[in-house]
C-alpha cells in the first residue's frame, strides 16, 4: 500500500533520526561515556517505522531489543532516550536504564520490552485482552526477532489470541540470525508466518527493507484488529547490518553476506521512493540538517540533567514511589 | 604437582573436554554453544573436537533446554545444558524445581537425573534487571538438586567435573565477574566430592564466609585486616546444597565471630539462612552477633554506575569486620 508523500517524508525523517542516534550512541560507547550493550538495529529500521505509521498514538507497542527505530517512531523523545543511555535522571527510566531496552512513554503507547525474550508474546496478547475487556478500540503490537518465536510463550499466546480474537499484531523481524544461530538451524520452517496457519490466524510476509510494504501489511492488520476480527502475524524479511551486539566477532557469517546486507539498506530504498515521487534531494538534505540539529539539541538537553545516583536504586519499586 | 595459571573460563572448558573424552554419554547443548563457542566463550572449540552430535545449538527455548536435559538424563545420557544467563532459569523453573529436583523423590527413588545445568549469573557488566541476578539463594528449598557456585579456576574445573559425574541434577552457577579471573589449576585436578567447603585462609579473630564472586573480595579484606592486627579465616562453602555445615560450624566454634557475604539481595539471602542455623545450634559459642554483607534489596539497574551500589564491596566487608572484631565478649572461656 502506498504511503502519502508526507508519510514517506516522515518515515525518512525518523529513519535519519534513528541512524544518527545509533551513530551517536556508538560514539558514546567508544569514548567511554556510556558502557552499555547496544544491539544495533541498522538495516532493520523500515519495519518499526512502517508499522508505527499505521498506528495511533494510543495503540500499544511492545518492542524488541533490536535498535531504536521502533520506539523513536512511536514517539519516544530523543533526549529521553539519550539521557537514559548516559544514566541521566532526565532519561526515560530516570537513568536506571542506561540502555535502550526499557524506555517507555505511556502517552505514546510505548509499553516496554521484556529482556527475557518471548516475554512480549504473552504481554502483548494480555494488553490486547485488557483493551478488549475495557471496551476500547486500541490495538497492541509486538515486534520480535524470529529466534524469539521459538519460545513456548509464542504458542500459548498465539493460541489464545486467535481463540479470543484479540486486537493485536505480531510483527516478526526475521533477520536470519539468533546471535550466531541461523534461522534454519533453529526451526524447520522457512517462514515464521507459516505458524499462523496452526492457529487459524491471518498472516503476511513482507519485504522488511521496504517501509511502504510494512506499512501496508500493518495497516490491514490494524483494521482487522480494530474491527474485532482478531490477530495477524506479519513476517518482515530483513537484514542486520552490524553484529548481534557491538563487539560481536561475527565469525558465523561471511564478509560477502554483510556486504550484501548493506546494499539492502532501507534508507537507500526510502530515498529512491521519494525521488520517484518527485521529492528533490534538497528537501531530503533539509531534513537531514534538521535531524542533525535535533540530535545535538537532544544531547545537550540530556546532558543538562544530573547523573542518576545511589538514591535512584530504590526508586520505583512500588506505586507509592511514582512521581 | 605442577600447575598452570589459567582463567576460570579456560578451566571450565578443560573440564568439559576431559569429561566428554572420558564419557561418551556426555553432550552439550544450549544457545550459541557450538560454532560460536558460547556467549561467554566457555565452549570454544568443543564442536570442532566432538562434532555436532555432541555439541550443538538449540533454539531460544529454555523450557526445552532444561526439560529436554531432564528427559535425556532419564534416558541414560549425561547432558550438560547451558542457560546463557542464569536469569532465564526463571522460564524453566518448573523443569528445574518440579522436574529435575523432584523426579527421583516423587517416583519412589527409582530413577536418576544426571543433568548439569550451567548458567552465568551475577551482577556484572551493566546488563540490567533481567540479566544480572545472583541466583543461589532461590534454591535452598530444591532438596533434590545440587547447587554449586565455584569461585576460582581450580574449583571451576574440579567442581564441573564432579558435577558431570554426579548422579543427581546439578545447577552450576558460573559468575560472570569471574570468567576472566586467572588462577592456579593443577595439571591433574582432584575431583572432590560435591558439598565440601573450602577453607582458603586460616584465622583466629573472625570467620568470613563468602560465596562466588565475594570470595576474592573476602580474601582481600582478610589481607587488609591482617595489617590492622585482625586475623580473619575465610571459608567458601562452594555451593548452596549440599552445605558443609561441619566445616563452617567448626570454624565458628573456634572463633566465635562470623561475617557472611554474598552477592544476592541480603533479605532472604544465603547469609540469612546460614546465620539462622548458626544461631540456632551454637548461640553459646558466639562472642558477637553475626554480620551480613550482601546485595542491596532492590533490582540491578542497567546503568553501571548504579550497579555498583547494589553489589557489596571491599569497604563494606572491612567496615563490618572491624565492627564485629570490636564488639561482644572477649573470648569463649
Ligand atoms: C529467554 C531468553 N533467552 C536468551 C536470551 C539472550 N539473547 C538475547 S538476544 C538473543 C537473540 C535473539 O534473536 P532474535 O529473536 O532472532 O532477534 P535478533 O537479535 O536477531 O534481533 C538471545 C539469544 C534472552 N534475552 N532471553
Amino acid at each position: 500500500m502506498e504511503m502519502t508523500v508526507d508519510q514517506l517524508l516522515h518515515a525518512f525523517r525518523i529513519m535519519e533520526r534513528s541512524i544518527l542516534a545509533e551513530q551517536r550512541l556508538l560514539r558514546f560507547i567508544e569514548a567511554g561515556d556510556s558502557r552499555v550493550l547496544l544491539h544495533s538495529g541498522r538495516g532493520q529500521e523500515a519495519i518499526g517505522i512502517g508499522a508505527c505509521a499505521a498506528l495511533r498514538d494510543d495503540d500499544m507497542l511492545f518492542y524488541s531489543h533490536r535498535g531504536v527505530a521502533q520506539i523513536l517512531a512511536k514517539g519516544i523523545l530523543l533526549d529521553e532516550l539519550i539521557g537514559d543511555f548516559l544514566g541521566r535522571i532526565g532519561g526515560a527510566t530516570g537513568g536506571l536504564g542506561a540502555g535502550i531496552v526499557h524506555a517507555v512513554d505511556p502517552k505514546f503507547g510505548v509499553m516496554g520490552s521484556s529482556g527475557t525474550l518471548g516475554g512480549g508474546f504473552v504481554l502483548s496478547a494480555g494488553a490486547a485482552l485488557g483493551a478488549a475487556k475495557l471496551g476500547d478500540d486500541r490495538v497492541s503490537i509486538h515486534l520480535f526477532g524470529e529466534g524469539s518465536a521459538n519460545r513456548g510463550t509464542f504458542h500459548e499466546a498465539a493460541n489464545a489470541a486467535a481463540l479470543w480474537k484479540l486486537p493485536m499484531i505480531w510483527l516478526c523481524e526475521n533477520n536470519g540470525y539468533s546471535v550466531s544461530v541461523p534461522h534454519r538451524e533453529a526451526t524447520c520452517i522457512e517462514d515464521v508466518a507459516q505458524r499462523a496457519q496452526a492457529y487459524d490466524m491471518p498472516s503476511a510476509i513482507v519485504d522488511g527493507q521496504d517501509v511502504e510494504a510494512v506499512y501496508g501489511a500493518v495497516k490491514e492488520a490494524v483494521e482487522r484488529a480494530r474491527s474485532g476480527c482478531g490477530p495477524t502475524l506479519i513476517e518482515a524479511k530483513t537484514f542486520r547490518i552490524r553484529g548481534h551486539y557491538e563487539g560481536d566477532p561475527q565469525n558465523y557469517r561471511s564478509k560477502d553476506e554483510i556486504a550484501a546486507a548493506k546494499l539492502k539498506d532501507p534508507q537507500i530504498l526510502v530515498q529512491e521512493r521519494l525521488a520517484a515521487r518527485g521529492v528533490g534531494e534538497d528537501r531530503l538534505e533539509a531534513i537531514r540538517q534538521e535531524e542533525r540539529a535535533h540530535l545535538e539539541a537532544a544531547v545537550a538537553t540530556a546532558m543538562s540533567h544530573a547523573k542518576a545516583g545511589e538514591a535512584q536504586i530504590y526508586q520505583g519499586l512500588l506505586a507509592g514511589d511514582m512521581s | 604437582m605442577s600447575e598452570r595459571i589459567i582463567s576460570y573460563r579456560a578451566a571450565l572448558n578443560e573440564a568439559l573436554v576431559e569429561e566428554m573424552e572420558r564419557d561418551e554419554r556426555v553432550f552439550l547443548m544450549g544457545q550459541d554453544v557450538a560454532k560460536f563457542g558460547g556467549v561467554f566463550a566457555v565452549s570454544k572449540g568443543l564442536q570442532d573436537k566432538f562434532g555436532p552430535k555432541r555439541v550443538f545449538d538449540t533454539p531460544i527455548s529454555e523450557t526445552l533446554i532444561v526439560g529436554g536435559g531432564v528427559g535425556a538424563a532419564l534416558a541414560g545420557a549425561r547432558p550438560v545444558v547451558e542457560l546463557q544467563y542464569a536469569d532465564f532459569a526463571l522460564v524453566a523453573m518448573d523443569e528445574i524445581l518440579n522436574k529435575a529436583a523432584k523426579w527421583r523423590y516423587m517416583h519412589g527413588n527409582r530413577q536418576s537425573v544426571p543433568l548439569v545445568i550451567r548458567a552465568a549469573e551475577g551482577m556484572f557488566g551493566g546488563l540490567g534487571p533481567e540479566h544480572s541476578q545472583s541466583f543461589g539463594q532461590y534454591f535452598w528449598n530444591a532438596f533434590g538438586l545440587k547447587t554449586l557456585m565455584p569461585s576460582t579456576p581450580a574449583d571451576a574445573k574440579s567442581m564441573l567435573k564432579a558435577a558431570i559425574r554426579d548422579d543427581d541434577p546439578v545447577l552450576f552457577l558460573e559468575n560472570k565477574a569471574l570468567y576472566n579471573r586467572r588462577g592456579p589449576v593443577p595439571d591433574e585436578v582432584e575431583v572432590d566430592p560435591i558439598g565440601k567447603a573450602s577453607t582458603i585462609r586460616n584465622g583466629t579473630d573472625l570467620t568470613i564466609i563468602a560465596w562466588s564472586s565475594m570470595v576474592a573480595v573476602a580474601l582481600k579484606a582478610a589481607e587488609a585486616l591482617a595489617e590492622e592486627g585482625i586475623s580473619a579465616e575465610v571459608i567458601d562453602p562452594r555451593g548452596v546444597r549440599p552445605l558443609d555445615t561441619a566445616t563452617i560450624f567448626n570454624s565458628v566454634d573456634r572463633i566465635g565471630r562470623v561475617l557472611v557475604t554474598h552477592e544476592g539481595p541480603v533479605t532472604g539471602g544465603l547469609a540469612g539462612e546460614l546465620i539462622a542455623q548458626i544461631v540456632e545450634t551454637r548461640f553459646d559459642k558466639l562472642l558477637a552477633p553475626p554480620a551480613r554483607v550482601a546485595g542491596a534489596d532492590t533490582y540491578v539497574p542497567q546503568n553501571l554506575e548504579l550497579e555498583r551500589f547494589i553489589v557489596p564491596h571491599l569497604e563494606h566487608i572491612l567496615a563490618a569486620a572491624r565492627k564485629l572484631a570490636a564488639t561482644g565478649k572477649s573470648s569463649t572461656q
